[in-house]
C-alpha cells in the first residue's frame, strides 16, 4: 500500500470553531498525525454550538464537529495554567507543525506567542490564521466567514442587482482559509527539508478570500471599475440564469420542496441547441448581443419550461444535449446526487456516540495513496494517554495529577450551549 | 510545473505556485472552463512562461520535464496514467468539474452550473428569490486553491516517500465537503435547509448603515459586546435578551432587530469598525475592491502588487497569499514563446 504523502508529519492543533480544523482536516485525511488540543474549560464550541436537548454527552456527539475533525487525536490541556502551557511546549517540541486561529492578540496572552514557540522548536512550521493577520489596525478585528466575506470585496460583488450585497449561506471565508492555510502548512514543510528550520506564517483569511477576486482588483486598478450585482446573470453567457423547476419527486423535507436548475449558453451553438429544446428553433439564430438584449424574455421562456419538468430530468437532457445546465442541489439532494454516489463520496463511518450517516470522504483523491476517512471525530480527551503518555512519556500518575488539576479531562467544565 | 490549463482553476493554482518558486511553464490550450477574460488573463498570467503547443503529444513531451503539472482539461485529454507510469516521480493534479469518473464526467459547466451542484447556492439568497451565485468565479477558484494545496501535498509526498501520485480533483466535491453544518445537519436527520438570505437572526445578519452595509455575526459569548457597541446597558440588563433560548423566539428577535437595524442606520462604516475593535465584536463592513486597493493596513502588509499587462498599463492586484516563505512578484504577463526555447530549458535543466 502506498503511504499517504503526510504521514510521520506531527501537527499541534490549537485551532478551534472551522476555518483551523478545516485546514487540520486536509492535512489529516492525508495522513498528518493531528492532536486536536483543547482545554478542559475553553473547548472547541463547535462541539456544543447546535443544542442537543437530552443528548447525553452532546460534545461528543455533534455532527458539525464530527464533519471536520474525522481523523484527528483529541488532547485536552488547559494552557492557561502554568503546567498546561509546559506540557503544550513539550509536544511543541515533538511536533512538525503548529497551527492556530485564535483572534490575533489570544496566543500572546497565553504567553504563547510566535517567538515562544521557535524557541521551544526552531524546526516548527508555525502558521497562524487570525481573521486579519497580527498586524496592522485591523487585526484588533473579530472575524467570522461571514465577516471575512463583507471585508475582502467578496459580498460587494454578489446580489440581485439592487445594491445590497450578499453573504453566501456558510461561513465561506472559513473553509477557504482553511483550504489554503493546509497549503500553507506543507510548503513549509517543503521549504524546511532545505533549510532546515522552520518558519512562522501569518496567514490572515480576509487576504486569502481577496485573492479570489484578483480580476476585480485588475478592473477596479485599471479602470476604476466598482463591482455590479448581476444577480444569476453572467456578463459573458447570454442566456444564464437560476430557474425554477417542478417540485421534487423525492419527497425530503416536504415543507422546503423546491428546484431549481442552473443553466448558461456559453455560445450561439448552446443557444441553438437549447432553442430546440424548447420548440423554439424560430429564435436559434439569435445571436449573443440580441440574446443579451432580450435576456428578460428568453428567461420567461426557458422559465416556462422548467417549471414544468423535474430538475433532474431537465439536466440530463439538457447535457446529452451539450448545453451546461446542473440542478441547484440542495442539503438533501446533494446526499443523493448520483455523480456523487458513483464515485463513494459519502461513506459511513462507525462512531461511539452517533448512529450512522453519510458523510463526506477525502475530496482530494490521491489515485495512488487512496486517502479514506479513517476515522471518527475524536472523543473529548480521548488521546490524553496515547499522545501525553506515549510521546511524551508522562506517566499514569502524572496524567493522574493533571487530570485532578483540571489541566487535562475528559469532559468539558461547565459545558453549555457554545 | 507545467500549467496545461483552459480555466481559472489551473491558472490559479499554477500563480502561486511561481509566486512561491516555482518555474511555471504555462501551455496555451484551450479548455473545458475556460477561455480566461481579459482581466483574468492579467491577474492569472503574469509571472508565467507561456508556450504554444502543436497537439497533446507536445504536452506530453514537456510533462517528461516537469515535477508537477496542474490541469483542468476534460477527462482523458491528458493520458495521466502514461505519464505517471513513465515517471512515477511526477506529481499530476487533475481538476474537473465533477471527477474523471462518473455519470457527469463529461457534463459541460460554466462557473455557475458549476457552483450549483455544490450545494453552496442552495443556501445562499433571499428565500422569496431565486438561489444566488456568489460573485466572480468562486466554483473555479475554489478549485484553483484546493489545486494548490493538494499538488503541495503530492509534490511533499514525493520529497518524503520517493513517489508522486495522481490527484482527481472534482470542483462538484471541493464545494460539497464545505457546506458547514448543513449537509451534515440533514444527513443525520435534520430538516432540508435553504436559504436564509443576509439576515439569518438579529445577531447574525447584514443591516444598511449611513454609507453602505454592514454586519454583525454574534457567537453567544460576544453578545454582550453587541450591547455594549451599540452602546445599550438596558440590553444587557434584559434578561430575555442574555437568555439565548428567549432570544431566538421570533417576537424577541424581531424585537432585538429593530435594535441592531437603528444602531447599524445610525453609524458609518468606519464608526462601526471602531466600535468593532473596542468591544471585540464580529462586526464587518461592505468593502469594495477598490476600497482594498487604497486599504492602508495592506498595504503595510504588502498585500497588493503590481502586474504590467502588456499593453502598457500597471494593474494592482492580490499578492501573495500568505506572508513567511518569500515571494517573488509576478511582474508582467509575458507573450507567448516558441516551444523549442522551452523544451531547451528544460531539457538543459533537467540533465
Amino acid at each position: 500500500m502506498k503511504r499517504l504523502p503526510l504521514e510521520g508529519v506531527r501537527v499541534a492543533d490549537l485551532s478551534m470553531m472551522w476555518a483551523g480544523p478545516f485546514a487540520t482536516m486536509r492535512l489529516a485525511d492525508l495522513g498528518a498525525e493531528v492532536w486536536k488540543i483543547e482545554s478542559p474549560s475553553a473547548w472547541d464550541n463547535i462541539r456544543t454550538l447546535v443544542p442537543q436537548p437530552g443528548v447525553e454527552e452532546p460534545w461528543n456527539s455533534a455532527y458539525y464537529f464530527n464533519a471536520y475533525n474525522r481523523n484527528k487525536k483529541s488532547v485536552t490541556l488547559d494552557l492557561g495554567k502554568p503546567r498546561g502551557r509546559a506540557v503544550f511546549l513539550d509536544l511543541v517540541r515533538h511536533a512538525d507543525v503548529v497551527i492556530e486561529n485564535y483572534r490575533a492578540d489570544v496566543l500572546d496572552k497565553l504567553d504563547l506567542g510566535w517567538e515562544v514557540l521557535r524557541a521551544a522548536n526552531p524546526r516548527a512550521v508555525i502558521v497562524s490564521m487570525a481573521a486579519f493577520g497580527k498586524s496592522g489596525d485591523d487585526a484588533a478585528l473579530v472575524g467570522f466567514g461571514p465577516v471575512i466575506e463583507l471585508m475582502s470585496s467578496l459580498a460587494a460583488r454578489t446580489g440581485y442587482g439592487d445594491g445590497e450585497p450578499f453573504k453566501t449561506g456558510i461561513s465561506f471565508g472559513d473553509p477557504v482559509a482553511g483550504t489554503v492555510a493546509a497549503g500553507a502548512v506543507v510548503l513549509g514543510l517543503i521549504a524546511r527539508r532545505r533549510s532546515g528550520e522552520g518558519c512562522v506564517i501569518d496567514l490572515s483569511q480576509r487576504e486569502v478570500a481577496a485573492s479570489l477576486a484578483g480580476e476585480a482588483f485588475v478592473a477596479a486598478s485599471l479602470r476604476g471599475e466598482d463591482p455590479v450585482h448581476r444577480a444569476n446573470r453572467s456578463d459573458r453567457f447570454a442566456p444564464q440564469g437560476c430557474y425554477r423547476a417542478a417540485p421534487s419527486r423525492v419527497e425530503r423535507g416536504d415543507a422546503h420542496d423546491e428546484q431549481w436548475l442552473m443553466l448558461s449558453c456559453r455560445d450561439d451553438a448552446d443557444w441553438r441547441r437549447l432553442a430546440s429544446l424548447l420548440g423554439r428553433d424560430d429564435l436559434a439564430g439569435l445571436d449573443t448581443k440580441a440574446r443579451f438584449e432580450r435576456h428578460d424574455e428568453l428567461d420567461e421562456l426557458i422559465g416556462a419550461y422548467t417549471r414544468a419538468h423535474d430538475a433532474q430530468a431537465l439536466m440530463e437532457r439538457f447535457q446529452a444535449a451539450g448545453v451546461p445546465a446542473g440542478r441547484v442541489l440542495d442539503t438533501g439532494a446533494v446526499l443523493d446526487d448520483p455523480q456523487l454516489l458513483a464515485r463513494g463520496f459519502w461513506v459511513q463511518l462507525p462512531h461511539p456516540r452517533m448512529r450512522r450517516y453519510k458523510q463526506f470522504g477525502p475530496v482530494y483523491r490521491f489515485v495512488e495513496a487512496d486517502p479514506q476517512l479513517r476515522r471518527h471525530s475524536p472523543l473529548f480527551g480521548e488521546h490524553n494517554a496515547e499522545v501525553l503518555g506515549g510521546v511524551l512519556g508522562l506517566s499514569a500518575a502524572e496524567l493522574a495529577a493533571l487530570t485532578e488539576a483540571a489541566i487535562i479531562g475528559d469532559a468539558p467544565i461547565n459545558p453549555g450551549v457554545g | 510545473m507545467l500549467e496545461v490549463g483552459g480555466g481559472i482553476p489551473a491558472a490559479f493554482a499554477a500563480r502561486w505556485m511561481a509566486g512561491y518558486g516555482a518555474e511555471v511553464v504555462r501551455v496555451e490550450t484551450d479548455g473545458p472552463l475556460g477561455p480566461l477574460s481579459a482581466d483574468e488573463a492579467v491577474y492569472l498570467l503574469a509571472g508565467k512562461r507561456r508556450t504554444a503547443v502543436d497537439g497533446w503529444a507536445d504536452v506530453a513531451d514537456l510533462a517528461g520535464f516537469a515535477d508537477i503539472v496542474i490541469e483542468d482539461q476534460a477527462p482523458g485529454t491528458l493520458d495521466v496514467a502514461a505519464l505517471r507510469a513513465a515517471r512515477p516521480e511526477l506529481c499530476v493534479v487533475s481538476v474537473t468539474p465533477f471527477g474523471q469518473s462518473g455519470p457527469y464526467a463529461g457534463y459541460a459547466v460554466t462557473n455557475g452550473v458549476a457552483f450549483a451542484m455544490g450545494g453552496i447556492m442552495s443556501l445562499t439568497g433571499d428565500i422569496e428569490r431565486t438561489p444566488l451565485l456568489t460573485g466572480g468565479s468562486a466554483a473555479f477558484y475554489l478549485g484553483g486553491i484546493n489545486a494548490f494545496t493538494a499538488a503541495l501535498m503530492a509534490y511533499y509526498g514525493r520529497l518524503v516517500h520517493g513517489e508522486g501520485d495522481w490527484v482527481d480533483l472534482s470542483l462538484q466535491e471541493c464545494a460539497a465537503g464545505m457546506v458547514e453544518l448543513y449537509v451534515p445537519g440533514t444527513a443525520y436527520g435534520q430538516p432540508v435547509q435553504l436559504r436564509t438570505g443576509n439576515h439569518v437572526r438579529a445577531v447574525w445578519g447584514i443591516y444598511p448603515c449611513i454609507d453602505g452595509w454592514a454586519g454583525a455575526f454574534c457567537l453567544e459569548r460576544q453578545i454582550r459586546g453587541l450591547f455594549a457597541a451599540m452602546d445599550r446597558p438596558d440590553l444587557a440588563a434584559d434578561a430575555r435578551m442574555n437568555d439565548p433560548v428567549q432570544r431566538a423566539t421570533p417576537e424577541l428577535d424581531e424585537e432585538l432587530t429593530a435594535h441592531v437595524y437603528a444602531f447599524f442606520a445610525g453609524h458609518t462604516k468606519a464608526e462601526l469598525l471602531d466600535l468593532a475593535r473596542r468591544h471585540k465584536v464580529p462586526i464587518g463592513v461592505a468593502t469594495t475592491p477598490a476600497e482594498l486597493l487604497d486599504s492602508p493596513v495592506l498595504a503595510a502588509r504588502g498585500y497588493f502588487e503590481s502586474v504590467e499587462t502588456g499593453e502598457g498599463s500597471t494593474a494592482r492586484v492580490p499578492g501573495r497569499p500568505f506572508p513567511g516563505l518569500g515571494w517573488r512578484p509576478s511582474g508582467a504577463v509575458s507573450a507567448i514563446g516558441e516551444l523549442a526555447a522551452v523544451r531547451s530549458a528544460w531539457s538543459g535543466a533537467g540533465s
